[in-house]
């Protein structure tokens, strides 16, 4: 029974978080804001996190006390330390005898204004290909264009920019990704989509991973089109929310989230059941291999967890792509199935985190079940870790 | 009714893979023998039941030679001329619409969202005005039961016998992956109707669900014929006609569909060709509307023969799901209208007509549940007009698409509606508990309101329980 009046701490007004820890009959931490220390459950915002970790503030956690980020959590959630953790680990695995990982989900991707360069000499060889400039720290596609012209690196660098320019100075100090466009989306009803899904990673060393059953589509508003003309139409190119709600085609009612659930069945019904498992294993691959790439350099903790929202585009051949890793995937709800989907999503993640409200030890975390609510045991290095293949079907068999 | 005879019979058998593999079988069955009698075959053919195969492909030719014949003509008279009488009403309807389009034209903050010519609730009034009829003449013998909204002197099934026959979905369990896999294979290399409909009885996996729906139709190898005939029914889309309005109106509600919003151009584009396909007419297995012409009307009749209705569009949504290729998606739904939807709209005593579907409800309802079908009505909300939506409309938007890609399988399986039926009982007595703590008709809206999850073989359980 959850009835352990633990307190809690959110930096977050949002009801899914809130009601969850009022339901569990948890008591809101009444502590002052220069004070870090009379809570046992805390949902921070990154920045906090940090904070809390910074060895300069001198703060400890307790065993009573867990919180949901990793210190360095932005090795994997910044997309230039994705990019750059993931090209790091691609060159360890090549070293390998066996090949575990596939990496091939990963677009083409350069960091500015450090690869420029090798952006430049990538462009001119395919001056027909399509670019996807984003800020590297920012979110709900802030910043993000798209890209046919050098000349549109203005919009970064503040000056203008040529083809034969080896050097990019931007003009803020923030990085940059370009990747390569995946101009062949798969399109449902002819407009393109992204998923998000949720990961929550318990644990670093040993690696444990668990995947939510539930996620949904993004749908952009607009039909889908190649045409230059409408390569500013963020309508037809971006699927994240904040950027579609502005659309006169949004939609109050769905909010443009179609349900996975629902994905599925298309995917099966249309393309047949062996299309289905092929690309639910290629996204398992492509959680477990981002998450192992950054498992060398995650500051393991105890009193850590992490839910990831993973976005991943479906080109045209069901073949999915990573786009980013969200460390704060938006808890706002927008429709009553959202609002349903992530209360639960809350209410699982502490029940694997804090089952009954204990703070399980080593041994009471190996027992776990491998289906917590809506989540699955995705991997857990602690069984064999070569069975890796293994448990990864194992794992797609559970989720259906 | 065109008879074939021996040599066509003959000709078609050679066009079925079937026949050659039992041809194949009866020769490997004999070896290298020169001297084969006829009895030395029929023999053998019996013995190893080959001659069963023999029989159903045959019975199979047979029927898919039978030219398919749209019932015009009801055998009770009565409802012949009530189908006269709703012809008539549309028509009103659609001036009256017409009117509301123009006003709105003109003043867009008139913005009267009732523009379509009949729903299910102005079906089920027509259908209640029969009753009122009961005291003349033509049915002098009838039992007027009050407490019944439908109560026509129809041939009937027995609501037993509906019961009896869906029974055994109460026993189906799960399938091991080898069972699933072993469908998959027969669906694969299955062509006769009665196999599928036993596939379809049974278990569908989704994988496989298109193909059989596809080969159940006989539009396996029909693609290259299938998109051509697609493809200028778009071309005519081009001339608009006031009928396209309405659709892209009644698209508005599936457009809010969490399930069916991402289909919902498709669903468009497959509804005006719909109303522009000439060949519905032949095919449709019953006429919905009398044909009347009105000499000067501004509108006749689509060249379907009928009206669209509000939310026809529900009816394409589910089958969005099956395939990427828009003609797939239209040809299956134009097959299914036209064998089997087309009944929820027809005034008839088909046993798959609304009519009788809505009887077999309020029989179930008033003697397995008479509490509650007293209690509705003492409240003023009759039985039938609390489930005619889900009825009519097949529960879509009330079940996830899985469940009512489920009863459409159902529908297939048994070549009929009536699982319809199990299914209005069960959604009733799922909520019983509920509606019979309700007070009016406010508190029955409000069950309905909250959120709620119906699944298939949840409401088949509910529909045996007593």
């Amino acid at each position: 029974m959850q009835n352990k009046k633990l307190k809690w701490k959110s930096d977050f007004e949002k009801s899914v978080i809130i009601e969850n820890f009022v339901n569990r009959g948890w008591i809101k931490s009444q502590e002052k804001e220069e004070e870090q220390t009379d809570w046992n459950v805390y949902w921070a915002t990154v920045w906090n996190v940090r904070n809390i970790f910074n060895p300069k503030n001198g703060f400890r956690l307790n065993d009573q006390q867990i919180i949901n980020h990793f210190p360095n959590h932005y090795e994997l959630t910044r997309k230039d330390c994705m990019v750059k953790n993931l090209k790091r680990f691609k060159r360890e695995q090549d070293k390998e005898v066996l090949e575990i990982f596939n990496f091939d989900f990963l677009p083409t991707t350069y960091i500015f204004p450090g690869e420029y360069s090798l952006f430049v000499e990538e462009f001119h060889r395919n001056p027909n290909q399509t670019w996807i400039v984003k800020p590297a720290a920012r979110s709900q596609g802030k910043g993000i264009f798209l890209l046919r012209k050098i000349q549109q690196l203005k919009k970064i660098s503040g000056t203008t920019v040529t083809s034969n320019m080896t050097q990019l100075n931007l003009a803020s100090k923030e990085n940059y990704v370009v990747s390569r466009y995946i101009d062949n989306p798969l399109l449902i009803g002819g407009k393109k989509f992204d998923l998000r899904m949720y990961v929550l990673v318990t644990n670093y060393k040993p690696l444990k991973v668990w995947i939510y059953n539930k996620g949904f589509g993004r749908f952009c508003n607009e039909q889908y089109t190649t045409d230059v003309a409408e390569i500013e139409n963020m309508f037809v190119h971006l699927t994240n929310v904040a950027i579609q709600q502005y659309s006169d085609k949004y939609s109050q009612k769905h909010g443009g989230k179609y349900s996975i659930d629902a994905l599925k069945l298309y995917v099966e019904s249309a393309y047949g059941t062996d299309a289905l498992n092929k690309m639910m294993d290629d996204i398992h691959n492509i959680m477990l291999t981002s998450l192992k790439s950054v498992q060398a350099v995650i500051q393991n903790d105890k009193h850590c967890f992490e839910m990831y929202g993973y976005d991943i585009l479906l080109d045209s051949n069901l073949k999915p792509w990573l786009i980013e890793i969200n460390a704060s995937p938006s808890l706002t709800t927008t429709t009553p199935v959202d609002k349903n989907l992530k209360m639960n999503l809350i209410n699982d993640v502490y029940n694997i985190v804090l089952p009954n409200d204990d703070f399980p030890d080593n041994d009471q975390k190996q027992q776990q079940p491998t289906k917590v609510g809506g989540f699955t045991l995705l991997y857990d290095e602690n069984l064999d870790p070569n069975n890796r293949k293994t448990q990864k079907r194992q794992s797609v068999k559970i989720w259906k | 009714m065109q008879q074939l005879d021996n040599q066509e019979i003959l000709m078609k058998l050679k066009s079925q893979k079937q026949f050659w593999d039992i041809k194949k079988k009866i020769k490997q069955g004999f070896n290298d023998q020169q001297k084969i009698g006829v009895n030395d075959i029929q023999k053998f053919a019996q013995s190893c039941e080959i001659e069963d195969q023999l029989i159903k492909l045959i019975s199979h030719i047979l029927k898919k030679s039978k030219k398919r014949e749209t019932l015009k003509e009801d055998q009770i008279e009565f409802l012949n001329t009530s189908k006269i009488k709703w012809t008539e009403l549309l028509f009103k309807n659609l001036d009256i619409v017409h009117q509301k389009t123009k006003n709105q034209e003109e003043d867009d903050t008139n913005t009267d969202s009732k523009l379509y010519i009949y729903d299910e609730k102005n079906l089920l009034a027509f259908l209640q005005t029969f009753k009122q009829q009961q005291s003349n003449t033509l049915y002098q013998n009838v039992q007027f039961q009050s407490n019944k909204i439908l109560n026509i002197n129809i041939p009937l099934k027995s609501s037993q016998s509906i019961l009896d026959k869906y029974q055994y979905l109460l026993l189906q369990e799960e399938l091991s992956d080898e069972k699933i896999n072993k469908i998959r294979k027969q669906i694969e290399n299955e062509h006769l109707d009665i196999e599928l409909e036993k596939i379809a009885q049974t278990f569908v996996p989704n994988g496989e669900r298109c193909l059989l729906y596809l080969k159940y139709f006989e539009f396996d190898h029909q693609d290259t014929v299938l998109q051509q005939h697609f493809a200028k029914l778009q071309k005519e889309c081009l001339n608009q006609l006031f009928y396209d309005e309405l659709l892209e109106i009644d698209g508005h509600e599936i457009s809010e569909d969490t399930f069916y919003f991402v289909f919902q151009e498709q669903i468009l584009t497959c509804l005006k060709c719909f109303i522009r396909d000439r060949t519905i007419k032949e095919n449709i297995r019953i006429q919905l509307q009398s044909g009347i012409k009105k000499e000067h009307a501004e509108f006749q009749l689509p060249i379907t023969g009928f009206f669209p209705f509000k939310n026809i569009s529900k009816y394409v949504a589910p089958l969005c799901y099956l395939s990427t290729k828009i003609h797939i998606i239209y040809a299956l739904f134009k097959e299914f209208f036209c064998r089997y939807f087309c009944f929820l709209h027809s005034i008839s005593s088909e046993s798959n007509s609304i009519l009788s579907l809505c009887m077999q409800i309020e029989e179930i309802v008033s003697t397995r549940s008479p509490k509650l079908f007293h209690h509705l009505k003492i409240i003023g909300c009759d039985t039938l007009k609390l489930i005619i939506h889900q009825l009519v409309y097949c529960f879509i938007g009330d079940m996830d698409p899985p469940h009512i890609l489920t009863i459409y399988d159902q529908i297939i399986g048994h070549d009929s509606l009536e699982i319809l039926v199990i299914l209005c009982v069960g959604f009733l007595n799922k909520y019983k508990s509920k509606l019979l703590l309700a007070k009016n008709q406010e508190n029955v809206q409000q069950i309905f309101s909250e959120l709620r999850e119906d699944r298939f073989q949840e409401l088949v359980q509910y529909a045996y329980k007593q």
